[in-house]
């Protein structure tokens, strides 16, 4: 009896994972093979027309181009950001440092979707606090409309989503910050080092694998970020934002062509699975430094 | 041995299911939006349900307007779902079609209660044979002039395309001199594609627009006069600049944000639009008037076809308790309870014969000039892939025209050429 006690006590894990990992996988998996129809009722297997359908499509290599720029671009600028404060919260000024942290870390915190809300509203044509300054300096007219502008839409989310992650890169680099051994900075200063080359030379190597890891996740959870777009702009102006994650909910739940919206799924986790994969391999290769 | 494990198993997922069981019927309604005025009416009136009808109690769900299809798209497809619901009458052919609504038109008294209501709304909750609900509430879209900026022009409410464009662009203007235009003619719903073809389709059907061909086979609003009614918003978008530019943006709260503080003059509105400003800015006053017609259909101005949007009260065809289903909806839909309409503004207009030749209803606002829109105005057709249509295909082509992405003929093409496509799929 022993012997399968392991396995009883691991059967509710086993289910947990089996009803909401495996169970909802293995059906996209059909489904994105299946024409689906809910009004009519019954489903005509297609094979893999599903996905030569969304290849063919140009708002599938539109969304994928704008979910690349959002993942990677936005990722990268939170990066810099995070990094930059985490410099200066490594300096120590007293109190001033847990109170800048506290305020640093607020976007953080914020649920997505009050924080996609907040966006729309400051960058408002009319009554938004950033065409407030900007008008007031002269830099744009006042009306500017930076959400209902196809050639601005995907830099405002990005610029959003930037202000979402840079707490958590920050909180990241301040941790790898006060790691790095403080004899490397007195050596380089007993060399002569300018505060330039200290940071090119000591820091920045310090934070490789730090850097590393917040690419690969910053840029996995970009990819799969559905709340800050679909709040701010539902994918558009004219499909101008569109991102696959919000393109799955349009093609499943708006169109109701649960076949399209499966595939695209399948397709999305497969490019998510690809970046896990990174995620490990950088993990795994981090030194433990 | 084996037992020691399975008994207890067995056991817990025995009292896993068990449930409270009860010895009357449970009716599950849900109800999608409505003014939390209307949503307190609704609680008031299925207690009062439950007190005459003893042996029934109801449960009640309040959910989002923005996702009934998804909602009930579903839980219909499970084989789950309420027993009524409140939802567009459009739906009638999407989820009559698909079995997923019960034909009210089954029920023994159906032909006396068909009797309370007005003909013509009562006729939007058909499709093909069968009735697939009882009205709850019509709407017709309608302009909204803002008085205020209309009466510093010295401008009246315009009746024609060319005075509409006139009038939009005599008040876009920059009005602190800073050069920078910052109160604008007519304001769109861009940022939503379904409010977008809601306020935009008006302007076909008054020039005479047909969507479809009445046998539901063929698109048609890329005949000439939806051309011209695309051309105008784009011209006013493009060179007049008499449309806000940041319209793709918007939703409601920008909109009413934007009329309560006079940056725009005009907007493609319905009933609930004066409740909605008035919450914001209380006492601010509108014209209310038919959206206007082309210059050659003056003639037809009081009697051209808007677009009638309504909500109806339907029944799930699977609910275990269709007859106790049918005794709520009536109830919630009676003459009496239709009366709410009238001494509540609620942003829509009520549906029911008594309620609207009654003495209250000589009080409601606007309630002459809904009425005789509704008497002449038209739903979208009645094909299950209609309100799809209009949302995924109509709204963003004629939103790339407004732009200037696509010429309005090129934009309508595409348009048609992708909903016939669908249309076809169906058959």
């Amino acid at each position: 009896m022993r012997k399968f006690t392991p396995y009883v006590l691991l059967f509710p894990a086993l289910l947990f994972t089996v009803f909401v990992l495996v169970y909802p996988l293995a059906q996209n998996l059909i489904n994105s093979m299946l024409n689906v129809s809910l009004i009519k009722g019954g489903n005509q297997w297609v094979g893999l027309h599903n996905y030569g359908r969304i290849f063919n499509d140009a708002l599938f290599w539109l969304a994928f181009r704008n979910t690349a720029i959002y993942a990677v671009a936005g990722t990268l600028l939170a990066l810099l950001v995070g990094l930059g404060l985490a410099l200066l919260l490594n300096v120590k000024v007293g109190r001033v440092n847990d109170i800048a942290a506290f305020l640093y870390t607020i976007p953080w915190v914020v649920s997505p979707v009050v924080a996609g809300f907040a966006w729309k509203w400051v960058l408002n044509d009319r009554f938004g606090i950033v065409n407030y300054w900007l008008t007031n300096a002269g830099i744009v007219k006042l009306g500017t409309s930076w959400l209902g502008d196809p050639h601005t839409a995907l830099l405002c989310v990005i610029v959003a989503r930037v202000w979402q992650f840079y707490p958590f890169a920050m909180v990241m680099f301040l941790a790898g910050l006060q790691t790095i051994p403080q004899e490397q900075y007195e050596a380089a200063a007993v060399d002569g080092a300018t505060t330039f080359r200290k940071f090119f030379n000591i820091t920045l190597p310090n934070l490789k694998s730090v850097s590393s890891v917040l690419l690969v996740l910053g840029v996995i959870w970009s990819f799969n970020d559905f709340n800050m777009v679909f709040v701010m702009t539902r994918g558009g102006p004219i499909n101008a934002s569109m991102v696959l994650p919000v393109l799955v909910r349009e093609l499943s739940f708006v169109h109701f062509d649960l076949g399209a919206g499966s595939a695209l799924s399948i397709v999305t986790f497969a490019l998510l699975v690809s970046l896990s994969y990174l995620y490990l391999k950088v993990i795994g290769g981090r030194d433990p430094a | 041995m084996r037992n020691r494990y399975l008994v207890p198993l067995i056991l817990s997922l025995s009292l896993f299911s068990c449930g409270k069981k009860s010895d009357g019927v449970e009716l599950q309604d849900w109800n999608f939006g409505g003014r939390p005025r209307l949503i307190e009416f609704l609680r008031q009136r299925v207690s009062s349900f439950e007190k005459t009808h003893p042996g029934i109690t109801v449960v009640q769900s309040d959910k989002s307007w923005n996702m009934i299809r998804e909602i009930l798209y579903a839980d219909f497809s499970a084989g789950a779902g309420p027993d009524i619901m409140n939802t567009h009458a459009n739906f009638a052919a999407e989820f009559g079609e698909a079995g997923y609504y019960y034909p009210v038109n089954k029920f023994p008294d159906f032909e006396e209660v068909k009797q309370w209501y007005l003909p013509h709304v009562l006729e939007s909750t058909r499709y093909k044979d069968n009735y697939y609900g009882l009205p709850s509430s019509a709407i017709a879209f309608v302009l909204v002039c803002n008085r205020e900026l209309f009466d510093r022009e010295g401008i009246a409410p315009p009746k024609t395309w060319s005075e509409f464009r006139e009038a939009a662009r005599r008040l876009t203007k920059d009005t602190e001199g800073d050069g920078v235009l910052d109160q604008f003619g007519l304001v769109l719903m861009g940022g939503d594609k379904g409010g977008f073809a809601y306020r935009l389709i008006p302007f076909f059907l008054k020039a005479g627009v047909d969507v479809m061909s009445d046998d539901l086979t063929t698109i048609r609003f890329n005949s000439p006069g939806g051309v011209a009614a695309l051309k105008l918003m784009a011209e006013m978008y493009q060179i007049d600049h008499s449309i806000t530019p940041g319209f793709l943006a918007y939703t409601h709260s920008e909109i009413n944000d934007l009329f309560c503080s006079n940056r725009v003059a005009m907007s493609i509105e319905g009933p609930w639009f004066r409740g909605m400003v008035d919450d914001k800015s209380p006492g601010k006053d509108m014209y209310v008037v038919p959206v206007p017609v082309p210059d050659d259909m003056l003639a037809d101005y009081d009697t051209a076809p808007t677009l009638q949007d309504m909500v109806m009260y339907s029944i799930n065809a699977r609910s275990k308790h269709l007859n106790e289903a049918w005794e709520l909806l009536k109830y919630l839909r009676n003459e009496e309870a239709d009366m709410f309409w009238i001494t509540e503004d609620l942003g829509a207009t009520a549906v029911t014969k008594s309620a609207l030749n009654s003495r209250a209803a000589q009080n409601v606002r606007d309630l002459p000039l809904y009425i005789n829109e509704l008497n002449h105005a038209r739903p979208w057709p009645p094909h299950p892939s209609m309100i799809a249509i209009a949302s995924n295909i109509f709204a963003p082509y004629c939103q790339k025209a407004i732009v200037g992405e696509l010429s309005p003929e090129a934009a309508l093409e595409h348009a048609a050429r992708e909903a016939q496509e669908v249309i076809d799929g169906y058959k």
